[in-house]
């Protein structure tokens, strides 16, 4: 017997499981247990491998679930409804990239040909309608996670705000309306992401903010007469410091506080990367391992403490890197330098097999 | 033949389904604690950062090793002796990974994949090195042997361990071999199409065996891989992939192929996509449709270079809207179904896992992007009206 069933034969859907639920599922799904996974779920483990369908039964026979909730969870298991809302998203976010990445090139090449107030009207008549889809759109604002209004808004806003680039950029190379002070367009790009992702809680605008403000901290400093790898790095250090204080700060006060991961994580990546680069310095570079076994002890202890492995993961690669540089750099003895990648290698497989075993989870 | 039983593997998943339905709120946490109780195991898992981490650490301490043991008891070997050490060496850590697996009981734990992936390499390195040194004709049979005897080890772990990115390996080491039987480009586009749709039918028959079950969603995917391959293969625009056995040859890419053959494979892309579709609704099955849609979209793409056509600055725009308007229409189509489901499909979010993946794919994508928008310093050259580096929307280059 088919294991699954054709949609609209079921007679078994209970209109409220929706609500018990959470979740959209057809009221198509089926409830018909078949006998072959009856017979299967019955079958003690090792003589045959129970299947999650049988499971179900099993567990629907045991009293373990409701009826619905084996009916509902089978059909999931059995991909009935299919959900393409992963694929439709990227669908969407592919076009409008394809859409501006064109419209900048057509810009670029035509624009001799279009003439200013042609091309200038185009690009705000796109940001305009897009900004004014948005705001006529949006629900009243909330310092919660609030979803999309509607299944293209995220996608309009992203159009808006690349658009937005877009026309800031044609504005400045045609008519060096800010000369000179080029970083002032990042930082007010900046601002109005930052205004924009927290207005319509939309992660692709707040890391298109985050990445404008990285990119004002690093013109401001290549304006300067004599910039140095030291100051970039002071400066990467300020930014990171900034993005990781400004995201503790906004989730205290529970402004959006389901975008503190993605503060943190840039926080933590853009202070490994600088340190890291202080420690490879060859000269004056004990404070930075200071630094690095400090940042590599807080980001261990954080991801322990909150169960993020990727902040482990994060400890023991810089960390590793780090400490090997400089433990390795003056050496020419080749067999010395493998010898201490096997001991310490072993040695962190060690250590992080002994954290797996005692904070390791599977997601 | 392979390591983990399908008991095993198949309670492996019903422990992950129970995490997320009960993440999703299909479960209780009382329900999860009783539930998780039938669903326990003696293989040990980790997450995927840590899984990252000591697959990485196990490269090192391979690598390290096999250079520790060459540097320390070796000197100025001969090729054929390398070749030796390396035979042994792939044999020693396939034991292990066998060991880790047999007695460690690890499961996706990074360790014993990472010896796995080493003793492929050493595998092709020693048989590079102790059947082929010295002979005169040895780049020809190195040309078809090494790349044979990965690709066979590839598959041999992707079957033994299950681990999937062994079979897009294989299929990566088998682009190499049409370069041993003949030079015409077309003849080599035709062996390999041949080969991975021989793979597809194979695997495809295999599938249907099974429904349901964690074969299905592995098989699935290696599907989803063939399918892929073969257009990557037949589509003569996308030349990269075919490169690989002329540079071994040392032979210049030829971008020359026979009249008749060109026109075919330009009639198949257009076929390709269709059909890929087709199958991956009547499977159901996502992958395939997202290779369907990832071929498609190659397609129209790679439509003007095959026909000769000019390509016009705009096309990307036209292309921009012609997907947004696709994803748009089928979102709407299907929300318009009744219970927002038409054929066993719906466009609405059914788990937390997909709305997970689009939270931290979006705060990535938004990342990666601002290299390519974000308007870069004006030149210090005031002459230069429109020499400005990058414009906006990806467009680099000067207004």
């Amino acid at each position: 017997m088919r294991l699954y069933l054709r949609w609209g034969r079921n007679p078994g859907w209970d209109p409220t499981l929706r609500e018990t639920t959470g979740h959209l599922v057809s009221r198509h799904v089926l409830s018909e247990s078949n006998t072959e996974h009856r017979h299967a779920a019955l079958r003690p483990e090792n003589e045959r491998a129970m299947t999650i369908l049988a499971r179900l039964e099993l567990w629907k026979e045991q009293g373990a679930i409701s009826t619905e909730q084996q009916a509902h969870l089978a059909s999931l298991s059995r991909g009935e409804p299919v959900s393409l809302s992963l694929e439709l998203n990227l669908l969407l976010y592919a076009g409008v990239l394809a859409f501006v990445a064109g419209l900048g090139w057509t810009i670029s090449t035509w624009s001799q040909q279009l003439g200013d107030v042609l091309i200038l009207a185009i690009l705000s008549i796109i940001l305009a309608a897009s900004f004014w889809y948005c705001f006529s759109r949006a629900t009243a604002w909330s310092a919660a996670e609030t979803a999309a209004p509607t299944a293209i808004f995220d996608y309009v806003l992203y159009l808006g705000s690349l658009v937005w680039c877009v026309e800031l950029a044609y504005l400045e190379n045609r008519f060096h309306v800010l000369s000179g002070q080029w970083d002032l367009y990042l930082l007010a790009t900046a601002l109005l992401f930052f205004f924009l992702a927290y207005r319509f809680d939309n992660r692709f605008v707040l890391s298109l903010a985050l990445s404008s403000l990285a990119g004002w901290f690093g013109i401001t400093i290549s304006r300067w007469p004599s910039h140095q790898d030291a100051e970039y790095r002071q400066y990467a250090l300020l930014y990171g410091l900034l993005v990781g204080v400004a995201g503790v700060i906004l989730q205290r006060l529970k402004l959006k506080p389901h975008f503190f991961g993605t503060y943190l994580n840039i926080a933590t990546n853009v202070l490994f990367w600088a340190i890291l680069s202080g420690v490879f310095e060859h000269e004056g570079n004990g404070l930075w391992l200071v630094f690095l076994l400090i940042a590599c002890g807080s980001s261990l202890t954080w991801g322990l403490k909150r169960r993020a492995f990727a902040f482990v993961a994060y400890a023991a690669v810089y960390g590793y890197l780090g400490v090997s540089s400089l433990l390795i750099r003056n050496s020419s003895d080749f067999s010395f330098i493998l010898t201490y990648f096997v001991f310490t290698a072993i040695a962190m497989i060690v250590g992080l097999v002994l954290i797996a075993r005692h904070f390791g989870r599977t997601e | 033949m392979r390591i983990y039983t399908e008991s095993n593997e198949e309670t492996l998943r019903a422990r992950k389904l129970l995490k997320q339905w009960t993440g999703d709120g299909s479960l209780s946490k009382e329900q999860y604690q009783r539930l998780e109780q039938d669903t326990v195991t003696d293989l040990r898992i980790t997450n995927i950062f840590l899984r990252l981490v000591l697959f990485f650490f196990t490269l090192i301490g391979v690598a390290a090793a096999g250079a520790l043991f060459y540097t320390i008891f070796l000197s100025r070997p001969s090729d054929q002796t390398t070749g030796i050490l390396l035979l042994i060496f792939a044999a020693v850590s396939y034991m292990a990974a066998e060991v880790a697996v047999a007695q460690a009981r690890l499961y996706r734990y990074g360790i014993e994949e990472a010896l796995a992936v080493c003793s492929v390499a050493f595998l092709c390195g020693g048989v590079a090195l102790f059947f082929f040194s010295g002979s005169p004709q040895s780049s020809r049979e190195i040309q078809f042997v090494v790349p044979a005897v990965g690709a066979i080890a590839s598959l041999w772990i992707w079957y033994r361990f299950n681990l999937w990115y062994a079979f897009p390996a294989a299929m990566i080491f088998a682009i190499f071999l049409p370069g041993y039987w003949t030079t015409s480009p077309s003849a080599q586009h035709v062996f390999l199409s041949v080969l991975y749709a021989a793979g597809l039918i194979c695997i495809v028959l295999i599938r249907s065996r099974h429904h349901f079950d964690t074969l299905e969603d592995a098989y699935s995917l290696s599907e989803a891989f063939l399918w892929l391959g073969i257009y990557l293969i037949l589509n003569l625009k996308i030349s990269v992939l075919s490169l690989p056995s002329q540079l071994w040859s040392n032979t210049r890419p030829s971008s020359e192929f026979a009249v008749p053959f060109y026109w075919t494979t330009w009639v198949l892309i257009w076929c390709l996509p269709p059909l890929i579709l087709a199958r991956g609704v009547r499977q159901k099955d996502r992958l395939i449709l997202a290779v369907g849609a990832i071929t498609a979209v190659l397609t129209l793409a790679t439509n003007k270079p095959y026909l000769g056509w000019q390509r016009h600055t705009w096309d990307p725009m036209l292309l921009g809207i012609a997907l947004t308007g696709v994803a748009w229409f089928l979102r709407r189509w299907l929300a318009l179904g009744p219970g927002g489901v038409r054929h066993g499909f719906t466009a609405a979010p059914l788990s937390g896992k997909d709305k997970h993946a689009m939270s931290v794919g979006s705060a990535v994508l938004g990342l990666i992007t601002p290299p390519a928008i974000t308007p870069t310093p004006q030149p210090t050259n005031p002459d230069s009206r429109f020499g400005g580096g990058s414009g906006g929307g990806g467009a680099s280059g000067d207004f």
